[in-house]
């Protein structure tokens, strides 16, 4: 069928046709046209970076998703084909890891050698069971990347036993591909992905220990390059998505720590590295101290199992078809792509001789770069060859592979690429089973072709063509395991309870600060600016230097130049708005298992398009720039009032929706009474009530209450009323005790009844009646007014002790974890 | 010879610590050559889940969970045991020292295989390795270069606690010369491995006073540490003292072995909450009259 060492291309049937299941495809994309299919490639980019499948961390690396807008066909008879070779393989790993965590007679045996277990860092010690006992599976998910030779052939590159990541990716590729591209799913039968995740959740499920509690999903946190995988495979299972440090053990058994005390879990999705969940026994850090007690008492399940990596040593193909005629009585049905361990004998000597024909690994670790020595300089090569001589046991070579090629949609058209395949298995507690897709790639040549997920490079989807006579006879023909009754872990974390409060208190402190640099360039862009917008601008000056988003000593309001700079300098890089503004998109996608998907688009997609806006800032601190930053602040509070509307939409009452309007309530009560008390607290106050009046009258503006104070009480300025206005009207939403009756009443949402905390709120309340009814009482007003700044410091203080309270009680339910006997104390002796 | 084994750490906390999770290697491992009277591990406070069992090294651990508020820690392991190890023999009789290398690489040797492989305490190192290369030189019978080489140890380097931590590398040690018992232990195993040959961590205690006539022992009145050194499938293995020099024979009594002291750490813990924490460590190993029972 194919001819000497050309690669082999998916499409054709090597007579110049194409393969019966790609007739379709083909005809619906040359309808579509080459400049149309250019376009939708587009379009994905684009989509994918709107649905947020991009990091958008500011400062940190993003990875972008592509997808090609063609996907990777395989016929209903080659998928077969390859479930039941990736089953075989799948059982294999199982029982060679349950030989090597127990007696190890394999090794006892000469089939592995011991540097590929004892010398290998994911061979995890602890997991071992010295006396063999073991009840339960190692693997319950498995994946293998896999390449197509030119005799038609797929064989496996790399087997992934730890965590088989991907599927998430596999899911979002159909699904936008079927939105930006629907031309090409018309006419096809194509075995839908979806009901797939049944499978994993019932594979989860049916692991359950007894009646102890759901499932959860344990994460390495936001900052793993996967955490879009974990929150999608978390919401659509709906199982709770959870870090180490929300798990706590009592009495050997697992619990998830929420608002309502602890739920017990019973089946952890490991998605962290197994050498980090248990910080007591493994690497010290983010790990549940005791989880693998928990473990081998049998009161939580862990899948795949902690040590589960242990066999995606590159050099381990070497041995694997013995082992299958061993352990499985079988010859390999998808065999590896030929593989030689290179601590045997001479054999390094047969590599190096002919090293450009050579695909080389590092002999334990799979997740390394292959190295390409064909790509490699003369001197690199020779580099290689000697580490390789220096430790042939560390090494793994595989025969080059000549991959096959498939279309992809390019900058002119069509271009033939070399591609990889990653497919995903489950075991649903009787029998492996194929997710009925893929992850295909397309390889480039810097790109390794063994690595981990690609990462710049352009994935595509995988269409297994549904055959429909066999899809009647599935349908008839399947044993179902019974459905598992579904269990959720899905009250609140503590976590990301203190999550939302943040994520409320830096919305609201973003648009304060919105607030104070409008109000302070409208002012510097007067052409004149009065002697009263020059005081008012020195008040602005000094709020904004509280906030960190000026420094004062640069800023003099003598020279307009200078503090147009230092204005400026706050929307810079590294200046107090990008700050808040990566505070907050921190916390947003922290949150993005709990918030909807259209929320988190919408919010990810304004923050990244802030972001942007302040990059764009012309560099000169001229009047034009100073514009573009007010156009800025305007889009901010905006922003915000978008949040808080989607917030209130979107969100369910109750839970992280209390936290976040919490959040905001007390952030803003506070910056109310700091911010009074900086427009009071000026030289010279108590002898010249004009600087009073001034005060008095920004801070209206600033709390947008102008308007209000003009209906009610004319132009004429009067501390008593607009500081009623400002502090104790419960009825002015921008002012204090607005606030402080919205936080009364969240409280009540939030905790108990009779719980002390509800009290806290009610002095605070009084206070601001009180100052306003001393003010009017007293002889001067002005005076009186000049003399309120250390009381309104109280205030403020007091205010922060409720927040204080409130984090207290509920997010730092236990302290930071530290490690005995295992650090830097001098030694002394000994021990 | 028959001990008393009495082994107490105690951790004073600034704060009081919510939750504690240790891991103790403190129960002494059953030999040919020792035997486990009776023993016991007491915790104060109790331990909310306490649990036994072995590790990957045949090691006994002990796991103790505590989840009440608590301002010190102290856990006390007693155990009576009695240890006679026989002489270690001829030692220009043993096999050549390459030989046991290539056993190793063997099927006779996969289980000592384990021990051959740098550790982040004991790593693969030049320096140890050409120290260690001084007394193994070609051809030579295995035991006679590397009781020549626990004895150069012994003279080589000055026993000094307080000036290194858990974390110092063995390469800071050779440089130096100086150091404590786990120290020199990595160093030796460190060395060993260079070469080829299977070498572990032990961990155990020696006598707190010596026989009579004889001077005190180093790294009496701790924990001790010394190394294991696999002699090839006939002989099995054998321990030897860098620090004090010696062969073990009945001054030692054995805890457990791994590839280093992390394998094997006696006491070790998670705690959360607790501030600054301070650890008082006391260890008494004593002759005992046959008969006598914790």
């Amino acid at each position: 069928m194919t001819t000497g060492d050309q690669p082999l291309d998916e499409m054709g049937d090597g007579r110049g046709q194409a393969k019966p299941h790609w007739r379709p495809l083909l005809s619906s994309m040359f309808s579509l046209g080459r400049e149309t299919l250019s376009e939708r490639a587009r379009l994905l980019d684009q989509a994918f970076a709107e649905e947020g499948i991009t990091a958008i961390l500011p400062g940190e690396r993003s990875v972008n998703w592509r997808c090609d807008p063609i996907p990777l066909l395989l016929s209903a008879a080659e998928f077969a084909q390859l479930e039941s070779g990736l089953a075989q393989r799948a059982e294999l790993m199982e029982l060679i890891l349950q030989d090597l965590y127990g007696p190890r007679n394999l090794m006892a045996e000469c089939l592995i050698p011991p540097e590929l277990v004892y010398g290998n860092p994911a061979f995890l010690r602890p997991c071992c069971m010295p006396d063999g006992s073991r009840g339960h599976r190692h693997l319950s998910f498995y994946a293998a990347d896999m390449l197509r030779g030119t005799d038609g052939a797929w064989r496996v590159l790399a087997d992934r036993t730890g965590q088989a990541q991907g599927i998430a990716y596999a899911l979002e590729n159909r699904r936008i591909l079927a939105r930006i591209v629907p031309e090409l799913f018309q006419y096809q039968k194509i075995e839908p992905l979806r009901p797939y995740l049944e499978t994993v959740s019932n594979a989860l499920q049916a692991l359950g220990v007894d009646d102890a509690g759901g499932a959860a999903l344990l994460s390495s946190g936001h900052s793993d390059p996967l955490w879009f995988e974990h929150v999608l495979l978390s919401r659509e299972m709906s199982i709770g998505l959870v870090e180490g440090g929300d798990l706590t053990l009592r009495d050997g058994k697992v619990f998830l720590k929420t608002l309502r005390g602890l739920q017990r879990i019973g089946v952890l999705f490991r998605r962290k590295d197994g050498n980090k969940v248990d910080s007591l026994e493994l690497a010290s850090g983010t790990g549940v101290p005791g989880l693998l007690d928990a473990i081998r008492g049998g009161f939580v399940r862990m899948v795949n199992d902690a040590g589960s990596g242990l066999v995606e040593a590159p050099g381990l193909a070497a041995f694997l078809p013995a082992l299958a005629r061993r352990l499985l009585g079988e010859e390999l049905r998808l065999a590896s792509q030929a593989t030689l361990w290179l601590g045997e004998g001479a054999v390094v000597r047969t590599v190096l001789r002919d090293l450009e024909g050579w695909l080389i690994r590092p002999a334990t670790d799979g997740g390394a770069r292959p190295v390409v020595p064909m790509l490699l300089s003369a001197a690199e090569r020779a580099d290689l060859a000697s580490k390789m001589e220096a430790d042939p046991g560390g090494w793994a070579a595989s025969v080059a592979p000549i991959p096959s090629l498939a279309p992809c949609v390019g900058e002119t058209g069509l271009d033939a690429k070399p591609i990889a395949l990653r497919m995903f298995m489950t075991y649903d507690g009787n029998r492996w089973r194929a997710f009925p897709g893929g992850l295909a790639r397309a390889l480039s040549e810097e790109d390794a072709l063994a690595g981990r997920l690609p990462r710049n490079a352009v994935s595509k989807d995988v269409w297994v063509m549904a055959d429909e006579s066999s899809m009647v006879q599935g349908v008839l023909g399947l044993t179902t395991p019974m459905l598992a009754i579904r269990r959720t872990a899905g009250d609140l974390p503590s976590r990301v309870a203190d999550n939302f409060y943040w994520l409320g208190r830096y919305l609201e402190r973003l648009e304060e600060a919105a607030r104070l640099q409008r109000a302070v360039i409208t002012r510097i862009l007067r052409p004149m600016p009065s002697a009263r917008e020059i005081s008012e601008l020195e008040i602005l000056i000094g709020s904004l230097g509280s906030l960190k988003m000026l420094a004062t000593e640069d800023a003099s309001v003598l020279g307009m130049g200078m503090l147009s700079a230092a204005v400026l300098k706050a929307f810079r890089a590294n200046g107090g708005m990008p700050r808040v503004l990566a505070h907050v998109a921190r916390q947003v996608e922290t949150l993005r298992d709990r918030l909807t998907g259209e929320m988190h688009a919408v919010v990810t997609r304004s923050l990244r398009e802030l972001g942007e806006a302040m990059r764009k800032l012309p560099p000169e601190p001229n009047a034009r720039t100073l514009e573009a930053a007010s156009h800025l602040t305007t889009e901010i509070l905006e922003f915000a009032a978008t949040v808080a509307g989607l917030a209130a939409e979107n969100m369910v009452r109750g839970g992280g929706r209390l936290f976040l309007d919490f959040g905001r309530r007390m952030e803003r009560a506070q910056a109310i009474a700091a911010e009074l008390r900086q427009v009071l607290d000026q030289p010279g106050a108590l002898t010249q009530p004009g600087r009073v009046e001034t005060g008095l009258r920004l801070a209206l503006e600033l709390r947008d209450s102008v308007i209000t104070y003009r209906t009610r009480y004319l132009a004429v300025l009067q501390p008593a009323p607009a500081l009623d206005l400002i502090l104790a009207d419960e009825g002015n939403p921008r002012g204090l005790a607005f606030q402080l009756v919205a936080a009364r009443e969240l409280l009540r949402e939030i905790v108990e009844d009779g719980d002390s905390l509800l009290l806290a709120v009610e002095p605070l309340l009084q206070e601001t009646r009180d100052i306003v009814q001393d003010v009017l009482r007293s002889p001067d007003q002005m005076v009186t007014t000049a003399l309120l700044p250390p009381r309104l410091r109280k205030l403020d203080q007091a205010i922060a002790a409720v927040g204080d309270r409130v984090s207290r009680r509920y997010f730092t339910l236990l302290p930071v974890a530290r490690s005995l006997g295992m650090d830097s104390e001098p030694r002394r002796g000994a021990a | 010879m028959r001990y008393r084994v009495q082994h107490i750490t105690r951790y004073a906390y600034g704060s009081p610590v919510e939750l504690a999770a240790h891991m103790v290697h403190l129960r002494p491992r059953v030999q040919p050559w020792q035997a486990v009277i009776s023993e016991s591990i007491v915790t104060d406070p109790m331990p909310a889940r306490r649990t036994d069992g072995l590790d990957h090294f045949g090691n006994h651990v002990t796991w103790l969970f505590l989840d009440l508020p608590h301002a010190d820690f102290e856990v006390t392991s007693e155990a009576i045991v009695e240890v006679d190890r026989w002489p270690p023999g001829d030692p220009a009789a043993t096999r050549d020292w390459e030989s046991v290398v290539e056993a190793a690489r063997s099927p006779d040797g996969w289980e000592a295989a384990e021990f051959q492989f740098g550790t982040p305490m004991a790593p693969i190192n030049a320096d140890t390795k050409d120290y260690v290369a001084q007394s193994f030189t070609p051809g030579r019978p295995v035991l006679e270069a590397l009781l020549e080489l626990n004895e150069r140890f012994y003279t080589d380097f000055r026993f000094r606690s307080g000036v290194t931590t858990i974390s110092t590398p063995v390469s800071q040690v050779m440089q130096r010369r100086e150091g404590v018992c786990q120290d020199f232990s990595h160093a030796m195993v460190s060395g060993l491995r260079g070469i080829g040959i299977p070498a572990r961590y032990t961990s155990g205690y020696i006598r707190t006073k010596p026989p009579p006539g004889q001077v005190k022992r180093q790294g009496a009145d701790q924990s001790h540490a010394w190394v294991g050194c696999w002699l090839g499938p006939e002989y099995g293995w054998i321990d030897v003292d860098p620090t004090n020099g010696i062969v073990i024979r009945d001054e030692h009594v054995l805890l457990g072995w791994g590839r280093d002291f992390s394998d094997v750490s006696p006491v070790r813990g998670v705690i959360l909450g607790g501030g600054d924490h301070s650890v008082l460590v006391s260890v008494d190993l004593e002759p005992v009259d046959e008969g006598a029972a914790v």
